[in-house]
Parts: structure tokens; sequence; C-alpha cells
């Protein structure tokens, strides 16, 4: 057993009781903020020492591979750029600010677990891990709106748990083993493949793991929850979440039920186009900007799906890629919100009127992160749409590929309608907005990513494509 | 299928007890081998136990909760900690490193809760 290749994971943790020991014994509070990025820094730094690495441990319920790792330093690099932008924001909960860091290291462990884990069990385990720290994070404002979201994504993500251990149980109890690679050489040598049972089990999973990355119908948390969480929060849901319920689709489909993958690959193009639709009709008509985005992720979860559906290495080195893009263009979405919210206190979408004169650097980058998340060139968003919509007409999905191009022209409206907002507008005040130096770097490092793989995308996708054939030669 | 065959037994069985439970009582009583003779006694909620006084949605003080936490989270670790020492012997030195490890994170969070004041009953 090699406990190195655990050393991301043991580092994170160790940060996190740390902060919480820190919390109780120092006066100096501020320290706190830069303890926590000091500890994501030095576990992104073993994660990226074990890149190249194959192996597996723990009796093979551990595996480090290249998809482990490139998931790992995409929640890493989430979470410091989460924990540097809500250093101002964290003023809110004075007194709860180590328990804040904490849960959000936490929770990034238990997500960097979910990316490496192979068998079912631990894979549980880390999602329980990452589950019940952000339930609380999402409560964390204890206001009206933020106690209601708490205890919504705590019900219903403990509804979600039981249908996926309902799930794995099925699976566990036809081919008799919770490793992935396992089950999948059962799947295929023991003649169980189109039972009804495996179908069923395929579905309770898919269930499961549709509450995760919030596919319709899994997706009647995302709204509320979105809107009253604290907005950082709410940033790190929408993208370290979402990602890491991908990572361990990836895993257990890919891994495990490949041999099943007629099953569930109609199951999951489907959902997509069903998932995207619903997603941006319903965006359209929103007035609060925590709750369009939030129906923005539920349609980006739509386009993601396409690569699932597909089924290629290629679609699994296109999701990747998507999510790497969409986390840099959301986070720094939410980022400019944080930023232009803190001063206007207001997340209404008529209330950002006219900001380009209050805010121009704001409201540039949050134009040029909606740019991104419809898909117009020179972002990353439309480099991740490319690849995908590619993935898929390679896989024969052209139907759906057709459906997730007319939904982009759709979703053009409402992203757009803020831009149209901000910059024509009247400005409800002459009072400039400003921001700590923490928002500004967090925004730039999101926006220079976003500019940086619209143009050079092979700077990442050649990382990706390496990180997809850990599966799929 | 043959496992599952097994569970469809058990299934079987079980709405059969359930069924026949329910459905005897009253068989019997419309074969009239069991007398009717209902008495105030019979009709009350609790047939054994107290009468309960006041109301019965008693509040409890909130600080009751912060040691029962304390106090299924020091009992989950006792019910890991025994099964350890009895097999300590063959576990060797990694089998108590990993265990230390464990009782460590329990105890951050005991320091967290005693400084934060949640052993006082103020």
């Amino acid at each position: 057993m090699d406990l190195y290749l655990l050393s991301p994971e043991i580092s994170l943790l160790a940060t996190a009781l740390a902060v919480i020991l820190l919390d109780l014994f120092v006066k100096e509070k501020w320290i706190l903020g830069w303890v926590s990025v000091t500890g994501v820094i030095v576990s992104a730094i073993f994660a990226l020492s074990l890149w190249g690495r194959v192996e597996t441990s723990f009796g093979g319920a551990l595996a480090v591979d290249q998809f482990s790792i490139f998931f790992s330093l995409l929640f890493l690099g989430i979470a410091a750029l989460i924990l540097i932008s809500s250093t101002e924001y964290s003023r809110k909960f004075a007194a709860f600010r180590a328990e804040y860091y904490a849960l959000v290291l936490l929770a990034t462990t238990g997500m960097m677990l979910l990316a490496s884990t192979r068998e079912l069990i631990s894979i549980f385990v880390a999602l329980e891990l990452t589950g019940i720290s952000l339930y609380v994070l999402a409560g964390f404002l204890k206001d009206a709106k933020s106690s209601e979201a708490g205890l919504k994504y705590l019900l219903l993500g403990a509804v979600a748990s039981a249908v996926l251990l309902y799930g794995m149980a099925l699976v566990y109890g036809l081919t008799g083993t919770t490793y992935l690679d396992e089950i999948a050489a059962a799947i295929s040598s023991q003649g169980i493949l189109g039972s009804p049972a495996l179908l069923m089990g395929i579905v309770l999973l898919v269930a499961g793991f549709g509450f995760k990355i919030a596919a319709v119908p899994f997706q009647m948390w995302v709204p509320d929850v979105y809107e009253g969480a604290p907005t950082p929060v709410t940033a790190y849901l929408s993208v370290a979440s979402k990602a890491a319920g991908f990572a361990v689709i990836l895993r257990i489909f890919y891994e495990a039920l490949g041999p099943a993958s007629l099953d569930w690959g109609m199951i999951f193009a489907v959902l997509a186009a069903i998932t995207m639709t619903i997603g941006n009709i319903v965006a359209l008509t929103q007035k609060n900007i925590k709750r369009m985005l939030a129906y923005s992720s539920i349609a980006q979860a739509g386009y993601i799906m396409i690569g699932l559906a597909a089924f290629t290495a290629e679609a699994s080195s296109a999701i990747m890629f998507f999510l790497a893009c969409y986390a840099l263009t959301n986070l720094g979405a939410f980022i400019a919100i944080i930023a232009i919210s803190n001063k206007i206190n207001s997340d209404e979408i008529a209330d950002y009127s006219g900001m380009v004169r209050r805010a121009p650097l704001f409201a540039l980058a949050l134009a040029l992160c909606l740019i991104s998340l419809t898909g117009i060139p020179p972002t990353a968003g439309f480099m991740a749409k490319i690849y995908i919509f590619s993935a898929g007409v390679n896989a024969d999905l052209l139907w759906l590929v057709i459906i997730a191009v007319i939904n982009s022209v759709i979703s053009a409206y409402y992203y757009l309608r803020v831009v149209r907002v901000m910059f024509l507008g009247e400005p409800l005040s002459e009072e400039r907005v400003h921001a700590s130096s923490g928002l500004r770097i967090a925004l730039a490092i999101t926006c220079l990513g976003v500019l940086l793989l619209g143009i050079y995308p092979w700077i990442l996708m050649k990382y990706s494509e390496i990180a997809a054939i850990t599966f799929l030669p | 299928m043959d496992n599952f065959g097994y569970i469809g037994i058990f299934l079987i069985l079980s709405i059969g007890f359930a069924a026949t439970m329910i459905l005897l009582p009253v068989t019997l009583r419309l074969l009239h081998i069991v007398p009717r003779k209902p008495n105030p006694t019979k009709y009350t909620t609790y047939e054994c136990g107290m009468e309960t006084i006041g109301k019965s949605q008693v509040r409890f003080n909130f600080r009751y909760y912060y040691f029962a936490l304390l106090f299924v989270i020091f009992d989950i670790q006792v019910v890991f900690l025994y099964p350890w020492a009895v097999e300590l012997s063959q576990l060797k030195l990694f089998g108590l490193v990993a265990m230390m490890v464990f009782v460590l994170i329990i105890m951050v969070g005991f320091v967290y809760a005693w400084k934060k004041g949640v052993l006082k009953w103020k």
C-alpha cells in the first residue's frame, strides 16, 4: 500500500483540520483563508507529482491515473478560486469563517476521492463526504432563504443517496462484487447483460447521479438552492459538484457498466435532450441572476451529457475539456456577481442596469463569461461546445447535436439580455462598485483562462485526451 | 436468477404472514369464537404504561442535541475500537497508526466542541 498515492487528499484533509484548530487558538483570523489556499496549493503540487503514474492501491479501491489527477487538479483550482473570492464575502458569517474554509476543503477532498475511487462503497463514502459538507455550506447564511436552501438540498440529497445505494445494491447483487473492473468482467461473462434487474440498477444509478449533475427530471432542488446559498457556495456547487458528478459517472458507467452501454447510452441521450431544452426554456423567464444561472447550469449539464451518450474516448475527453471550460466561465460569472451584488445588495437582473458605467471591469468580465456560456468565439465555451458536438456527431448522435445547437440559439437570448441591460440600460445610481483584491485576482484568472482556452484550446485538450484513454483505448 | 428466487419466497412468506396476522382476529370474531366484551380500558391508546401528563409534544432544551451528537460520535468510535483492540496483535504497528489517525480526527472535533462551549450548560 502506497500512501503517497493518497498524498493530495491527505494534505488537504490535514489543512482542513489545521484550519479548524487554528481558529480555536489563534487571534489573527485573516490567516485562515491564506492557510487554506496554501493547503490547496500544496495538495496541487502533490497531485502534479503523481501525473503520469497509473497505479492502484488499497486493494484496488483507489486508482491514481491521469483521469483522477486531471479531475483533482480541476477541483483544486476551483477550490482555490472560491477561497480567494470569498475572503470579502465571508464577512457575512465572520464568526464561522474557519468552518466555512474547512468545509470547502473537506468537500474538495471528497470530490478528489470521488474521481479516484474504483469501488462502489468507497465511491459512496466520498459522495457523502462531499454532500454533507455542501449541505452545511448551502445553509451557511442562516437567513430564511439560505436555511431553505440547506434543508431542501439535505432532504433531496438524502433521497438521491438512497436511490443511488439501491442501484449499487442491485448491481452488486447481480455481479457479486463492488469493484468496478470486476463488475465489467462479470457483466460480460455471466450473461446478465439485458437482464431487467441490471437495467433497474442502471436506471437507479442514473437517477442518483442525475441529482448531482442536476439533470432533468432530478433538477428540482437547483434553482432554490442556488438562489438561497451564499454566492461563493453557489459558484462552487454549480461547477465543482457538477464536475464531480460527471467524474464519477464516467468512472462507473465507462469502466464498470461499459459492456451495457447500449442500455444506458440511450437513457443519457434522451435525458440530455430534455435537460437542455427545459433548462434553457425556463431560464428565459428568470428575473434573478442566480436563478437564471441555475437554469443555465442545468442546460449546460444537458450539453455535457451528449458526451456521456456518445461513449467514445473522444467524448470522454470532450466532457473533461468542457467541464474545465465551463468551470472557468461559470466561476468568472459568479465572481463578477459576488463583486457587484456585494455592493448593490441585490441579485435582480433589473438592478444591473447600466452597470458598465458603475463597474466597467466587472461588467466587461461578466459579459465575457456570459458570451462564453452562450458559445460565441473567441471564448472557451465555444471551443468546448465544438468539441463535444463533434464527438456527438462522430458517435452517430446527429439528432441530439441538432437539438443542442437549437438550444444554444435559444440560450443566447437570456445570456445576452443581461449584457444588454448592463451596457445599454440607465444606471440606477452613479455610485461606483469596488471590490477586494482577492476578487479582482480571481476574476482576472478566470477571464484570462476563458480567453486563453478559446484561442489556444490545445494547451488543455492534449491533457484531457491523455486522461480520457484511461478507460477506453 | 436462483438467488433472487429465495427473495421471492421470503417476500411471499412475509406478505402471507402479515395478512394472516391481520385477518386472524377478524375471522375468529366472525366465527363467534372470540367473545365481544368491550370496556373503557381496552379503548385507551396505550394498553400498558402511564397516562401522559400535560402535552405530549414536550420541548427539549436544544443543548440535549449537542450532547446527543457528541455521544453518537463517541459511541461509534467505541464500536470501531472494540474489534480493533481484539485484533491489535495481528494488525501490528500499521493498525495502531491507522486507529490513532482516526482517534485524532475525532479529537479535533471534540476540542472544537469544547472550545466553542458546547459542554457548558449555561
